[in-house]
């Protein structure tokens, strides 16, 4: 086989995969469109009330916090490392902290066979009062590509042993998937809410009313989007 | 090329305002898409006019074609749009792929600049040659 007929083999298989996934998530959109369009008919809540937050993390901040950031995420995204690590903590400190905000993580763990696993690490760790610190411990020792061994049974292991927790414990959740459910839930729920790419956020006001950010951007937006809601 | 590459590699956001962000941690990727993008405007142009005007083989246009698709898929973030559509349709395997894309995204990219580099040297051999006034 020639050089010019490999090319035009490469590029017709490329071809074909962008199409066939152009296609899925065209007819993603349009199912969510309709969902979207459905839930507004028969609605007449608000749009928080829609959001299925009762299988996401903990709330981090404040009760009366006027403004809710649910961040859907992947513990094995490289986005979601380089948004925790650039501008997570000014969030905190500068609208959690003042309690303008209060943050949900909810779980969109699809990169990976040990993208659910370490989800369900981080509520075993909420069984030990610990999901924020093993949350933070996930995103600061996330190390290479998707399943390259960082968030494997050992490595999760150890970050619960590094926090001091109940090992027994720890590892009874664990081996008896107790979690699996509820990390499933957070994805369909993801899902449902539009999230296509981790992470994606919803900010939701008291109002009710939601605006959406995708993707790992600048603390700008965010700091925009919020001031705009409040 | 810069703007699709950007906004897949996501240093460049549309919704819910243009902006454009690079953090430090990523800079040299962004360096490597910039240069791609420019030697793609170069070498794809050249190597049609060359085409068209000296009837010569397609080979080289190829070669810049093959350099750009590597390039551009290298920058396919497994966490993005592109890459959630292609694991929920594909699954694991893909998962897989866009972990090796990702994971080499450096490499791979310095390969497609290499490959386009080098096609840009001898289509300008070629030209100067052809194009010779007896």
């Amino acid at each position: 086989m020639n050089k010019r007929a490999i090319v035009s083999i490469t590029f017709v298989v490329l071809l074909i995969i962008v199409a066939i996934s152009f296609s899925s998530y065209q007819s993603n959109l349009l199912e969510m469109h309709d969902k979207t369009k459905y839930l507004e008919k028969i609605a007449d809540k608000t749009a928080s009330l829609l959001i299925n937050l009762e299988n996401g993390s903990p709330q981090l901040g404040s009760d009366v916090a006027p403004i809710t950031i649910v961040e859907f995420g992947d513990y094995q995204c490289e986005a979601c490392y380089y948004w925790f690590h650039n501008t997570r903590d000014t969030l905190i400190d500068n609208y959690i902290k003042t309690e303008k905000a209060k943050l949900v993580f909810v779980d969109l763990a699809f990169l990976g066979n040990d993208s659910p696993k370490a989800a369900q690490a981080s509520y075993c760790a909420e069984d030990q009062g610990k999901y924020w610190e093993y949350h933070t411990i996930l995103y600061t020792f996330q190390d290479g590509p998707p399943d390259s061994g960082w968030a494997d049974r050992d490595r999760l292991n150890s970050f619960a042993f590094s926090l001091d927790m109940n090992m027994d414990e720890f590892n009874e959740c664990m081996d008896s998937s107790k979690y699996a459910k509820r990390v499933n839930a957070n994805e369909k729920e993801a899902i449902k809410q539009g999230a296509t790419r981790t992470p994606t956020f919803i900010l939701i006001s008291s109002d009710g009313t939601t605006k959406k950010i995708d993707g790992a951007q600048p603390y700008s937006v965010f700091a925009a989007m919020i001031e705009a809601m409040l | 090329m810069f703007i699709p590459l950007s906004i897949l590699s996501e240093f460049l956001f549309i919704e819910p305002f243009v902006i454009f962000h690079v953090i430090e941690d990523r800079i040299v990727s962004f360096v490597l898409i910039a240069s791609i993008s420019l030697m793609s405007a170069i070498v794809i142009p050249m190597n049609i006019y060359r085409i068209r005007t000296l009837q010569k083989s397609m080979t080289k246009i190829s070669g810049s074609v093959l350099g750009s698709i590597i390039g551009a898929s290298a920058g396919i973030c497994s966490c993005g749009p592109i890459g959630f559509s292609i694991i929920s349709t594909f699954g694991t395997v893909a998962g897989t792929a866009t972990a090796f894309l990702t994971n080499y995204e450096i490499p791979l990219r310095l390969v497609s600049l290499g490959l386009l580099c080098l096609v840009y040297y001898t289509t300008i051999r070629s030209i100067s040659v052809e194009c010779k006034i007896q």
